[in-house]
């Protein structure tokens, strides 16, 4: 990733979109847009100093969601061009509202509010396609209730709880549990303003708060305005405390999630969605559980799939050894629901084909190893290139010239054409290279140089 | 004849074509829709089989 | 200490990178520290280092102060090494004579609360890194010449792919195959998944395209047997009917295929009622027996097993295949397939998975811990959705055998000195990232060699490792980092030979010497990793801008 960001030779125009296309193999004519950042990409140093101290928060979509990043941001701590970005939807002073607190922080004066989207026009011989996929919403399948049932995650959530520098540094903290612990937070810092106004109360009368309300209600005191406006601060405080209370008791038995289950084939292989199968996820379940394990010895993983999909080079053995070193259990059959059980615990409801017994099991948390489905912007891009898709809207290639699109000079690889893992991405990206650099290179003929 | 080449998405296989083009000589312009490249292998922490850091 | 210079001086750059680094070390200090260093002529502090200005103020120092060390303390070489390297270059001073010293990721990021140590912490890598630039010696990259051919080894889809790729690229390549004809497995097949294509059609296209090409020169019934060098430099030697040709070479392919296990001993395989998949193949071109109506196949006949624990990949899809082929040819035929898993990963696959089902052709689900039993006429085998053993009526038994690794790819591995797995196929340079690469530069991998390979893979590998290999032919030279291992003591090598064992890009060799037998350093494939010059127990080897001497000097600093 690095490697790009400084090779001579590569142009990297990121925060950018395809405008038009025109013209054909060796002559292809494209109008990009660069979208405005409102951060001038030669003076960025990528130092960050900017989102310290910007006011405004937003959840963070590298995060999934899970996590919160500023107004101002870097994509991901690593990313390449280090470039921050100003995210018009939220910033204060693009809403119209004042602020500029970036501008003011940035010494190195990159902060541009007034950067307009530009216009690029570039001439090509031949164009790659490496548009990638997006992760199947299981908000769809209604019998998982994802969204509904807090501990129920997907596999990329997943991962990004799994990682060091994800929103919880790599604990597998569930996410029902996540919550409560925002919850008690919050409480607590309303807790602590309604105690100063209680205090001033006390300090006043010299009496405590508890001693003075048992009075109170049992009826003294009624005439005293004073008294009055503090019996009702001392009862709103302990519609704060009380609650809390309660909840910091049991965020004390809060641990990290142990018994996991993983649910294959969530969206793949289903008439309702993507017939087809999507290749890498069963791998990827193995690999997360296999992770999750590492960081919790104690921790059990039911893997639920109709087929185990080890299909790659020492794939079959990492399940294997999955399964001896790492609690994993695989379980044939498609889970039939997940419902919610006691203490945030989903319960996963599955056919054991093996057994023929339905079954019901509860775990600390589910993970949906979700779909590789075609990415949104599909459509129109294929459109404005005039290459065919095929009939799950994955570009459409031939076995025998795996990536050749319909269109000549223009050719795909990695999951754009069809869902892969990583290995066979980085195979295909380079037979899309070279089969790239034999048309833009056609017709010119290598001087022969000496050969020894 | 242009021996430019246009590669549309940063992810582990756009980042790979520009590689293997731009190290044969070839000039590449690189189209990434979100502000970094990287693609959904940077979000992932670890991987099959070797549990290699992604990044 | 050995200092081939009397005049020392280095100039030290501390960044703050912003607050990163000044944010939680006390830089002042940090500052003032560094100037009270030896050999520090002069001493600054910038905001970003790596930006015009800090870049600018490099290049003044070296020129206006005379410098001839430079050690900017900030980040971390992995991003910005190359930057400040060359900006010592453009201000004439050898870019060898730079040292980074990483203050920020290994030291401000991971002491954000400790702002005292963390300091300690900062001076001592400072000093380290200041004692060690003061031993730094300038060098020059190597540059080696790569000569225009590619060698490609077998001619199977993979290697074919490979050889046409490269040749219309304008590169001379040869293509040496061990069989008779060229073509490999596609020669025994019939037709080829999902789409059922003509597998002799499409092999003759590419036989004929091959042969007619005027930068590509072919050996059939012939061998590699001698290929000495390294990138850009291979003398090899093949051994052909007509004798041996010796044919200099610049990067080579491997493409040697794998081989179908042929399952003697396992469920009666007889290869006339109990066959194989490619014996299958055989059978569907000439067109089945009238007599033919019940056919079982079973998957995994000799995969996944102790012995070869992987799975093969690419047997699901060929047995499914198949079976709609005999249903295509014998509608009434009855076809089971007794699986473990059914390995139809990706969308064409499964799309044909799917229409095999809807054709009537039936699967069922054995346990390895109890594999159906091929007895005359019939297969029983325990029915795990029913509960219960069923009898199969069988005319035709077909064993989905995994492949296996080439005969004599281990040969083939030590002729090119690169490793293979435990299961006998080629190991890449990485499984994930570098898949078609070996560790050893210019030796490349493609289809089944590497991994069992279906023909849309091959095709896309064969396409892959011709990118790949194209690199180094279109630069024309390999430009080396000169940070290599050395031979920096001549006469305390005994020519033991450990490290040509444990190095892992094939970059060393023992020579016969006036001296008697020396260790040889091939630079141009050397990674300057430093295994042999730390496993060399003559303390003989040595790594460029890593010596012992340099590395007890950053030691000796540190214990101060």
């Amino acid at each position: 990733m690095l490697d790009v960001g400084r090779h001579p030779n590569i142009d990297l125009l990121a925060y950018s979109e395809i405008e038009k296309v025109e013209g054909e193999a060796g002559n292809f004519k494209i109008t990009v847009r660069r979208k405005a950042r409102y951060v001038e990409e030669d003076k960025c140093t990528g130092c960050g100093a900017c989102k310290e101290k910007c006011p405004t928060i937003v959840p963070d979509a590298f995060n999934e969601g899970l996590g919160e990043r500023k107004a101002i941001y870097s994509w991901f701590a690593q990313g390449i061009p280090s470039t921050h970005t100003i995210d018009s939807n939220y910033c204060r002073q693009l809403q119209g509202k004042k602020c500029g607190v970036c501008a003011k922080t940035c010494q190195a004066g990159a902060i541009n509010f007034e950067q307009k989207d530009r216009i690029v026009e570039l001439t090509v011989g031949a164009i790659i396609v490496a548009a990638g996929y997006d992760v199947f919403d299981p908000v769809k399948i209604p019998e998982y209730r994802y969204k509904k049932i807090p501990n129920v995650v997907t596999a990329i959530e997943f991962e990004r709880l799994l990682s060091a520098s994800g929103p919880t540094a790599g604990h597998l903290d569930r996410p029902s549990d996540r919550a409560i612990e925002a919850e008690i937070e919050a409480l607590e810092k309303k807790a602590a303003k309604s105690q100063k106004l209680v205090a001033k109360f006390e300090e006043q009368f010299n009496q405590s708060s508890a001693d003075f309300y048992a009075k109170f209600q049992k009826g003294e005191y009624k005439d005293d305005e004073e008294r009055n406006k503090w019996a009702e601060k001392y009862k709103e405080h302990l519609t704060i405390v009380e609650p809390l209370e309660v909840m910091k008791k049991k965020a004390e038995g809060f641990t990290a999630a142990k018994r996991l289950a993983f649910i294959q084939c969530v969206g793949s292989r289903d008439f309702r969605f993507y017939p087809f199968c999507s290749g890498y996820c069963c791998m990827h379940s193995i690999k997360e559980a296999i992770i999750a394990h590492e960081h919790g010895p104690d921790t059990t993983s039911t893997i639920f799939g109709m087929d185990i999909r080890a299909i790659g080079k020492g794939f079959e053995e990492y399940k294997i050894r999955g399964g001896n070193h790492s609690n994993i259990s695989y379980v044939r059959g498609r889970v039939a629901e997940i419902q919610d059980g006691p203490e945030n615990n989903p319960i996963v409801v599955y056919e054991d084909t093996k057994e023929r017994m339905v079954k019901s099991q509860e775990f600390d948390m589910v993970i949906l190893a979700t779909a590789c489905a075609p990415t949104k912007g599909i459509y129109e891009l294929a459109d404005k290139l005039g290459i065919e898709l095929d009939a799950y809207d994955f570009i459409k290639t031939s076995p025998l010239s795996p990536v050749d699109t319909s269109k000549p000079g223009i050719f795909v690889c990695g999951c754009a054409g069809a869902p892969m893992d990583v290995p066979e991405s980085v195979a295909q990206a380079s037979s899309a290279a070279e089969r790239a650099a034999e048309v833009a290179f056609e017709g010119d003929v290598r001087k022969e140089k000496a050969v020894a | 004849m242009s021996k430019d080449i246009l590669v549309i998405g940063g992810g582990i296989a756009g980042i790979q074509s520009s590689l293997d083009l731009a190290e044969m000589g070839v000039k590449v312009h690189l189209v990434e829709k979100l502000p970094s490249i990287g693609g959904k292998m940077a979000q992932l922490d670890k991987t099959f089989p070797t549990n290699d850091c992604a990044i | 200490m050995p200092n081939k210079e009397d005049n020392i001086r280095i100039g030290v750059f501390v960044c703050h990178c912003g607050s990163n680094i000044a944010g939680y070390l006390n830089m002042e200090e940090l500052g003032a520290y560094v100037e009270t260093l030896p050999h520090v002529a002069f001493a600054k502090r910038n905001l970003y280092t790596c930006s015009e200005g800090g870049i600018n103020e490099i290049k003044k120092a070296i020129k206006e102060q005379n410098l001839n060390r430079v050690v900017v303390a900030s980040c971390t070489p992995r991003t910005h090494e190359p930057l400040f390297r060359s900006s010592c270059a453009e201000a004439g001073l050898n870019p060898y004579l730079f040292e980074m010293v990483n203050i920020r990721d290994q030291c401000s990021w991971v002491h954000m609360q400790q702002k005292d140590d963390g300091t300690a912490k900062a001076k001592d890598l400072i000093r380290m890194g200041v004692a060690k630039a003061a031993l730094l010696e300038p060098q020059v990259p190597i540059i080696s010449e790569v000569a225009q051919r590619a060698l490609v080894i077998g001619a199977g889809i993979a290697g074919m792919t490979s050889t046409l790729a490269l040749a219309n690229r304008g590169y001379e390549v040869v293509l040496v195959e061990r069989g008779e004809r060229l073509g490999g497995m596609l020669n025994q097949l019939n037709k080829l998944g999902p789409t059922m294509a003509d597998a002799s059609a499409f092999a003759d296209e590419k036989v004929k395209a091959i042969t007619a090409h005027p930068k590509i020169t072919v050996f059939t019934k012939a061998r590699v047997t001698e290929a000495q060098g390294f990138i850009g430099k291979y003398k090899v030697d093949i051994e052909t009917e007509s004798g041996v040709k010796k044919i200099d070479i610049g990067v080579i392919i491997v493409a040697t295929g794998g081989r179908l296990l042929v399952p003697e001993g396992l469920y009666n395989y007889d290869g006339k009622k109990v066959i194989t998949q490619l014996e299958a193949e055989t059978l569907l071109k000439q067109g089945l027996d009238k007599g033919v109506n019940n056919v079982v196949m079973i998957q995994c006949a000799g995969g996944r097993t102790k012995e070869r624990p992987y799975c093969s990949r690419i047997c699901c899809q060929t047995a499914v295949k198949n079976a709609m082929l005999i249903k295509e040819q014998n509608p009434q035929a009855r076809v089971s397939i007794l699986y473990r898993d059914m390995q139809m990963y990706g969308v064409e696959n499964e799309e044909m998975f799917r229409d095999s089902k809807a054709k009537g052709i039936r699967y069922i689900k054995y346990e390895p811990e109890d594999p159906p039993q091929v007895s005359d006429g019939k297969v029983s085998v325990y029915h795990s959705l029913l509960g219960r053993k069923i009898d199969l009526a069988a005319d035709l038994v077909v064993l989905s055998t995994p492949i296996v690794s080439q005969d004599g790819a281990e040969a083939t591995s030590q002729l090119l000195r690169v490793p293979i797995d435990d299961n006998g196929f080629f190991l890449e340079g990485h499984v994930k990232l570098r898949p078609l690469d070996f560790a050893t530069d210019g030796v490349f991998l493609a289809g089944s060699a590497r991994f069992p390979a279906n023909i849309r893979e091959a095709v896309a590998q064969g396409l892959g490792a011709a990118s790949r290999a194209s690199i180094p032919l279109s630069k024309g030279s390999v430009v080396v980092e000169p940070i290599i291992s050395i031979l920096a003591n001549e006469d305390a090598c005994r020519g033991c030979g450990l490290c040509v064992a444990l190095c892992p890009y094939g970059a060393l060799e023992i020579k016969k010497t006036d001296k008697g037998r020396k260790v040889h350093i091939i630079d141009v494939a050397c990674k300057g990793c430093g295994v042999c010059a730390s496993t060399c127990y003559q303390h003989a080897l040595s790594v460029n801008s890593f010596t012992d001497d340099q590395i007890n000097a950053q030691i000796n600093a540190f214990l101060e």
